[in-house]
């Protein structure tokens, strides 16, 4: 009986042991398949190969892309697709280390400033330029596709433009008994009639750590008309960052804004999770146009949500910026580039593809993918509204070192200058060389 | 000469490999040889390259450019990491003692036979299981933010509550209220311990006129010292790597006042790619770690009584 039992187990350990090396020889036998796959499909096999698309984004995007997807595969039957998704939450640190280890999926939607954090050298993306022939990349202007190039390679195709723009609450401001502001000086004004008229809690807009930073580029844009960092270089002197800095120190003083503090006291994860801002006490944001849907829809019934208009009294100059907000990007070491070439195309271009995919990644890029959607009236009212604003407001360009995580992160410079600015710890001059040392840290000046 | 060489051919046997002798030598290797694949694979070598990159300015996209001290130097140079260092002990050294304390006071209740004895066990014990969960973070929010449930129950006293979140005096204690909450797992290794204290040392305490509290702390706590040792050792290290609660309800804020260690770390390596300064943070917090594990082990002849080795 003891024999017995120091067989099994003996046979058990064994079998551990040999399950982890089968789970190895699988996926080197998988590699062997997949080789043989790809170079059938060179002479016309159709032996069904498999890519994976991994992206991020809400339910709605979730619902959308797979019902994408599984249409792709009716279509393309030699291909099948496995799909990884989630939040943004934690989504970035995820991808970094799959990039850095190589085991990222085929196909990958990527912010645009990963094309420079992960892959400055073009060693983690695949030239797009290599699988025109499958991608129609005459679909997008090349002032686009010339942002989504690195390292003299076409890294990602991009999807949408995006910027920032102000959305009110107008059910609030009517309670208030004001319009919704089209100036700076009718803001200012609102948050004292706010205070006055709602009470203290009540507020025209709301503003994190991030949104600041933003808000005060497109202030000192406005007014001193020059991008925020040129050539590598940051634009602005410390005495010009700190005229920025009291601007938005002067939203708080106004009651335009609530503090810092009055915010993370909230106990939201996110403003559009705020039970402040889905009941109308906080009345504005200063948002992505792809984020709009999302604070809408956060609403609490019998509210309605606009578009608002940049401010001319801002300075001289129309301040504010555009960027990608997202691309599509191979994974270079991807055995069939072609097959996700044929994914891509099929989501941005083709009118299968779009038709599922609508504005949900915001108002297309690709020309066809914006015809077929604005033919068929798949454009969401309020995104279309904001992005046209956007696209012909603003004139800066953003350098992709601006979403550096050393400086948007949770412990990154924009938090530490503007929570530090807004709990009394730094004065304007203290905020304006925080911000100003972080740069040029991650900027290498 | 040829015949002696002929003898010794005779008699010095040849050994004879024989596979069922082997395997029955070496069985226990193969039992534990998955954990140890494991060990080498998971463990050991990670720990082993984290140290050789706490030595360079490894960045996961940049690779490695330079060599030396300078993640130390940033260590102890840094005013957000040496904020960490100190949040961080500030944290262990509050929730390790209330976290004892609370375990082994309701330990010691349930002890008592009382009704429904299990079901008391089992409630304590379940904030263990669900400690470090998401849900559990937005519960802990919804309590203590501005408008919660314990800022409305203050007013209905006519007390302001504090901001329990977003003021960094309070916020700390938020967190380590979370840790103390989940003392269930060191609850049931003190329940374990109490049973094994003999009948018979209450008994004659009870007849030598010593009420509860005396017999507790003249019987109960000093036949335990080698579990309160046990707890205290493992509740420390646990404290010193301490990362779901300031992730996932203050993010470390505000003002980095609940940035312990752990998240920098985490954010160093994963958000901002700095391998090698993550490495050496973590080079750094092991080594604060065994040296308060070994003052622990060091201070056990004072106050730990082992019963099967002559008294201490």
């Amino acid at each position: 009986m003891k024999k017995f039992k120091k067989v099994v187990a003996l046979c058990l350990a064994c079998t551990m042991v040999l399950s982890l090396a089968a789970c190895g020889k699988k996926d080197s036998s998988s590699k062997n398949n997949t080789a043989s796959t790809e170079e059938g499909s060179t002479e016309g096999s159709t032996e069904q190969v498999t890519i994976k698309l991994s992206w991020w984004g809400g339910d709605e995007r979730h619902t959308a892309t797979i019902d994408a997807v599984n249409k792709f595969m009716e279509l393309n039957p030699d291909v099948k697709v496995e799909m990884d998704y989630g939040a943004w939450s934690g989504w970035e640190d995820k991808m970094s280390t799959a990039f850095y280890s190589s085991t990222a999926a085929d196909v990958n939607q990527i912010n645009w400033n990963w094309l420079t954090s992960f892959s400055s050298d073009g060693s983690v993306f695949l030239d797009l330029n290599t699988v025109k022939d499958t991608l129609d990349l005459s679909k997008f202007s090349q002032a686009a596709l010339d942002q989504c190039v690195v390292a003299d390679s076409l890294q990602a195709v991009p999807v949408s433009m995006t910027g920032r723009i102000f959305y009110f609450n107008k059910t609030t401001f009517e309670k208030a008994g004001i319009a919704v502001p089209t100036s700076l000086e009718e803001l200012k004004a609102a948050g004292q009639t706010f205070k006055d008229t709602l009470g203290e809690d009540y507020y025209p807009l709301v503003l994190g750590e991030y949104d600041r930073m933003i808000l005060m580029v497109y202030y000192l844009e406005s007014v001193y008309g020059k991008n925020w960092v040129e050539n590598g270089t940051l634009n602005y002197t410390n005495e010009e960052i700190q005229a920025g800095i009291e601007f938005i120190q002067s939203l708080e003083d106004a009651h335009v804004t609530p503090s810092i503090q009055t915010i993370l006291g909230d106990g939201a994860e996110s403003l559009d999770k705020n039970p402040k801002w889905m009941d109308g006490t906080y009345a504005g944001i200063f948002e992505w146009d792809s984020s709009a849907t999302k604070f809408r829809d956060a609403l609490n019934e019998g509210q309605e949500f606009v578009v608002g208009d940049y401010f001319k009294d801002m300075g001289e100059y129309q301040g504010g910026f555009s960027k990608v907000s997202l691309g599509f990007a191979i994974s270079k070491n991807t055995k069939y580039p072609e097959q996700c070439a044929r994914l891509i195309n099929f989501l941005l271009n083709e009118d299968e593809g779009v038709a599922i995919m609508g504005s949900q990644r915001g108002i297309p890029l690709s020309a066809s993918g914006l015809a077929y959607c604005q033919n068929n009236n798949l454009l969401d009212a309020t995104v279309a509204e904001a992005n046209s604003k956007i696209l012909a407001w603003t004139q800066f360009q953003l350098d992709p070192t601006f979403e550096d995580a050393k400086l948007k992160g949770t412990d990154g410079v924009y938090y530490d200058a503007f929570q530090g600015l807004s709990y009394g710890e730094y004065d304007s001059a203290k905020t304006a060389k925080v911000l100003a040392d972080g740069i040029n840290d991650v900027l290498g000046k | 000469m040829a015949k002696n060489a002929v003898d010794s051919a005779v008699f010095v046997p040849k050994k004879k490999f024989s596979m069922k002798k082997t395997m029955k030598n070496n069985m226990g290797f193969f039992f534990i040889l998955p954990w140890l694949i494991g060990f080498l694979v998971f463990r050991l070598y990670p720990f082993a390259s984290s140290l050789v990159y706490s030595f360079t300015d490894f960045h996961l996209f940049n690779g490695i450019n330079e060599t030396g001290l300078m993640n130390y130097q940033e260590i102890f140079t840094s005013d957000k990491i040496l904020k960490a260092l100190k949040v961080t002990f500030k944290y262990s050294f509050i929730t390790v003692p209330l976290k004892l304390t609370a375990a082994l006071f309701i330990a010691y209740i349930l002890n008592f036979k009382i009704k429904g004895v299990n079901l008391f066990r089992t409630a304590y014990y379940i904030p263990s299981i669900l400690g470090g969960s998401v849900a559990i973070a937005v519960l802990w929010k919804a309590i203590f933010r501005d408008d919660g449930l314990v800022n409305t129950m203050l007013g209905f006293f006519g007390i302001e509550g504090p901001h329990w979140l977003s003021d960094p005096k309070y916020a700390i204690f938020i967190i380590c209220l979370l840790r103390v909450w989940q003392f269930g797992s060191a609850m049931v290794i003190f329940l374990a311990a109490l049973k094994n204290v003999p009948e018979e040392l209450y008994e004659a305490a009870s007849i030598d006129g010593a009420g509860k509290w005396r017999q507790f702390f003249k019987i109960t706590v000093p036949m335990i010292t080698p579990v309160i040792f046990y707890n205290l050792v493992t509740q420390l290290c646990q404290a010193f790597q301490e990362f779901n609660g300031p992730y996932i309800i203050t993010h470390g804020g505000p003002r980095n006042s609940t940035t312990l260690m752990s998240l920098l770390v985490y954010n160093s390596a994963f958000q901002s790619h700095e391998m090698g300064l993550a490495s050496a943070m973590a080079w750094v917090m092991f080594i604060i770690v065994m040296i308060l594990t070994g003052i622990a082990f060091w201070s056990q002849k004072h106050w730990v009584y082992y019963s099967d080795s002559d008294g201490r």
